[in-house]
C-alpha cells in the first residue's frame, strides 16, 4: 500500500454539535499534489486538523504513512508529526522567537546539530527572501513575511506530507509564484502536498488534482479543465456571487 | 509514566517563554519561605535528637540516692560505704559511687549561689547508682533496703520522669519531621499550580511544538529546568536567611543559661543538612514541574 493518507468513513463533530465532516473517504498517494477547495465553512481546516493530528475523528478510520492513528501509542505520534509539515492559516509563529529560531524549531526538537541547523535555516530563509530578517521577531514582520517564515518552518525538515492552509493568501503574485515553485520542488522530491485555498486562478493554472469538500463530504476531481470542470466551477460560484453582491 | 532526569541542560533561548511569565514571579520567594521554615525545623530536629540521646544515656544509670548529712562526717562516710556495699550486691546494679563533695557543690550552686560552699550548710551525700536497663531494681526496693540503716534516705529514679520527657521529646521530633514533610508537600503544590498556570498561558506554543514533532519530554524539560532554577534561587535565599536566624536563636538560648533546657549546638552536620536543602528543593521543583507537565500533556491529543 502506497497511501500517505487514508480516510475511511471519517466523521467529525465538535462537542454535541452537528457533524462538520460526514463519511469522508479518500486516499492520497505518496508524491501526490492536491488542492483542497470548498466554500467557506465547508470544513477544510477541520480536515487538515485531522491530517496533522491536531484532532481525533469522532468516527471512522484514518491512517497516516500506513499507521492506523487510533491504535498508534501517544508517544509515537511525534514521530508521525515530524513527517508532516504544516503551514497554518494564522501562521502560529512563536512570538518570542526570532524568524531564525522559529524555522529552526522542527530541527531542534529532533536534537539536530546546531551547525546543521544554522546552515539549513539560513539557506531556506534566504530562499524565501528573508535573509535580512533572520533575527526579527514575528511582530516586526509584515503578514507576507510571517507567512514565509511559517512556510520555511513547515518545509525545513523535508516532510513527507506538506499541509498548507491558504499559504499564498498574504503574499504578492511574485512571492506566491516562488512559494508554489518551492512546493512543486518538494513534491518532485517525493513530498505529498495538500494546499487548502480559495485562489481559483492558482488552482486552474496548476493543473493539479483537487479535493473538493462540500456538505461534509470529499470528492477527488482528477481533471478540472475537462471532465470535472462543472463541479470545480460550482465550488467558486457561491464565492463569486458573494463578491458581486 | 516513566521518569527520566534531563540528560543535558539546554542553555540557549528556550522555545517556551516561561522566563517572562508573571506566574513564576513569586515562586522563588515562596520557595525561600518554605526552605527557611524547613531549615528551622531541621535544626530543631537535630537539637531534639541530641537532647533525646542525652536523656537516653541518663536513663541507663539514673538512680540517685540522697543521704542527709549527719553531725559526724566520719560516721556519715561509714554509713555511705556500707550502703554502697549493699547496693553493689543487689541484682541489676552495675555500680554505685558516692559523688565527690565538689561535684555536689557544683550541682547546688545554681540554686544556692556561693552559699553552697559554706561549711555551715549541711550538704547531703549523693550516691550515683548505675543500673542495668533490662534488670534495673525499682526505687522502692532500694529504699526498702537502705531505710533500716540510713534514716531519711531519698531514692530518686530519674528514669521515671526522664522516660516521660523522652517521650515528649520524641513526639516533638516527629512533629518537626511532619512539618518538614508538609513543607515539602506545600512546596510541590506551589510548583504544580505555577506550572499549570504556565501551561495554560502557553497552550498555543505547546500545541505548535507538538505539531512540529516535539515529544512531551522535550516540552516538560523546559518547565523542569525553569522550575529547578527558580527553586535553587529561592532555596538559596531561604538558607541564607535561616543561617543568621539560627545563630541568633542559639545565642539567645545560650544566654538564658537554664540547666534544664538542652544546649543548642549547631554541629557541622546540622549546617550540612540545611545546605542540602538547596539542591533538594531545586530537585523537588524540577521533578514536580516535569511530572505536572507530563501528566497534563498526556491529556492533549
Amino acid at each position: 500500500m502506497n497511501d500517505v493518507v487514508r480516510f475511511e468513513s471519517v466523521g467529525l463533530r465538535y462537542g454535541l454539535g452537528p457533524e462538520v465532516l460526514q463519511d469522508v473517504s479518500f486516499s492520497l498517494d505518496s508524491g501526490s499534489f492536491h488542492f483542497l477547495v470548498g466554500a467557506s465553512g465547508a470544513g477544510k481546516s477541520s480536515l487538515l486538523r485531522l491530517m496533522y493530528l491536531a484532532q481525533r475523528p469522532s468516527r471512522g478510520y484514518i491512517s497516516l504513512f500506513g499507521r492506523d492513528i487510533s491504535t498508534t501509542p501517544r508517544h509515537e505520534l511525534p514521530g508521525l508529526r515530524r513527517k508532516i509539515g504544516v503551514v497554518f492559516q494564522e501562521f502560529r509563529l512563536l512570538p518570542h522567537l526570532s524568524a531564525f529560531d522559529n524555522v529552526a524549531l522542527p530541527l531542534r526538537v529532533v536534537k539536530a546539530r546546531e551547525s546543521e541547523v544554522k546552515r539549513h535555516v539560513e539557506e531556506l530563509l534566504a530562499w524565501v527572501g528573508l535573509k535580512d530578517h533572520m533575527k526579527a521577531r514575528p511582530s516586526t514582520l509584515s503578514g507576507g513575511q510571517q507567512q514565509r517564515v511559517a512556510i520555511a518552518r513547515a518545509v525545513i525538515a523535508k516532510p513527507k506530507l506538506l499541509l498548507a492552509d491558504e499559504p499564498t493568501g498574504n503574499v504578492d503574485d511574485h512571492i506566491a509564484g516562488r512559494l508554489m515553485h518551492l512546493f512543486g520542488e518538494l513534491n518532485k522530491l517525493g513530498t505529498s502536498v495538500v494546499i487548502a485555498t480559495h485562489n481559483e486562478a492558482l488552482v486552474r493554472s496548476s493543473g493539479k488534482r483537487v479535493l473538493k469538500l462540500a456538505d461534509g463530504e470529499v470528492r477527488i476531481l482528477e481533471n478540472i479543465a475537462d471532465d470535472d470542470a462543472d463541479e470545480f466551477d460550482s465550488v467558486f460560484a457561491a464565492d463569486r456571487g458573494r463578491v458581486l453582491l | 509514566m516513566k521518569f527520566r532526569l534531563p540528560t543535558r541542560i539546554d542553555w540557549r533561548t528556550p522555545d517556551l517563554p516561561i522566563a517572562q511569565d508573571d506566574t513564576t514571579r513569586f515562586l522563588p520567594w515562596l520557595m525561600a519561605f518554605m526552605v527557611f521554615l524547613a531549615a528551622l525545623s531541621i535544626a530543631g530536629m537535630f537539637v531534639l535528637a541530641d537532647a533525646a540521646r542525652t536523656l537516653d544515656r541518663g536513663i541507663e544509670n539514673t538512680i540517685t540516692i540522697q543521704v542527709p548529712a549527719g553531725e559526724n562526717q566520719r560516721a556519715d562516710e561509714e554509713r555511705i560505704a556500707g550502703a554502697i556495699a549493699m547496693l553493689k550486691q543487689m541484682p541489676g546494679v552495675a555500680g554505685a559511687d558516692v559523688l565527690p563533695r565538689e561535684r555536689v557543690v557544683q550541682l547546688l550552686e545554681p540554686w544556692l549561689g556561693s552559699a553552697a560552699r559554706s561549711t555551715e550548710i549541711p550538704l547531703p551525700w549523693v550516691i550515683d547508682v548505675q543500673v542495668e536497663r533490662a534488670n534495673a531494681p525499682k526505687a522502692e526496693m532500694i529504699s526498702a533496703l537502705l531505710t533500716p540503716y540510713i534514716t531519711g534516705v531519698q531514692v530518686d529514679d530519674h528514669g521515671v520522669w526522664l522516660r516521660s520527657l523522652l517521650r515528649a521529646v520524641h513526639s516533638v521530633e516527629w512533629i518537626a519531621i511532619i512539618i518538614v514533610i508538609l513543607i515539602a508537600v506545600a512546596t510541590a503544590a506551589t510548583v504544580v499550580f505555577t506550572t499549570r498556570a504556565g501551561m495554560a498561558l502557553h497552550r498555543d506554543t505547546i500545541e505548535v511544538m507538538h505539531f512540529v514533532g516535539a515529544h512531551d519530554a522535550y516540552i516538560a524539560r523546559q518547565f523542569a529546568i525553569r522550575a529547578s532554577m527558580l527553586g535553587f534561587k529561592g532555596s538559596l535565599i531561604g538558607v541564607a536567611l535561616a543561617g543568621p536566624a539560627l545563630l541568633l536563636l542559639t545565642m539567645l538560648m545560650g544566654n538564658l543559661g537554664f540547666g534544664l533546657l538542652p544546649q543548642i549546638h549547631l554541629s557541622v552536620g546540622v549546617w550540612l543538612a540545611i545546605a542540602t536543602l538547596i539542591p533538594v528543593a531545586a530537585a523537588v521543583a524540577m521533578v514536580t514541574a516535569r511530572a505536572t507537565v507530563m501528566k497534563s500533556l498526556a491529556r492533549m491529543v
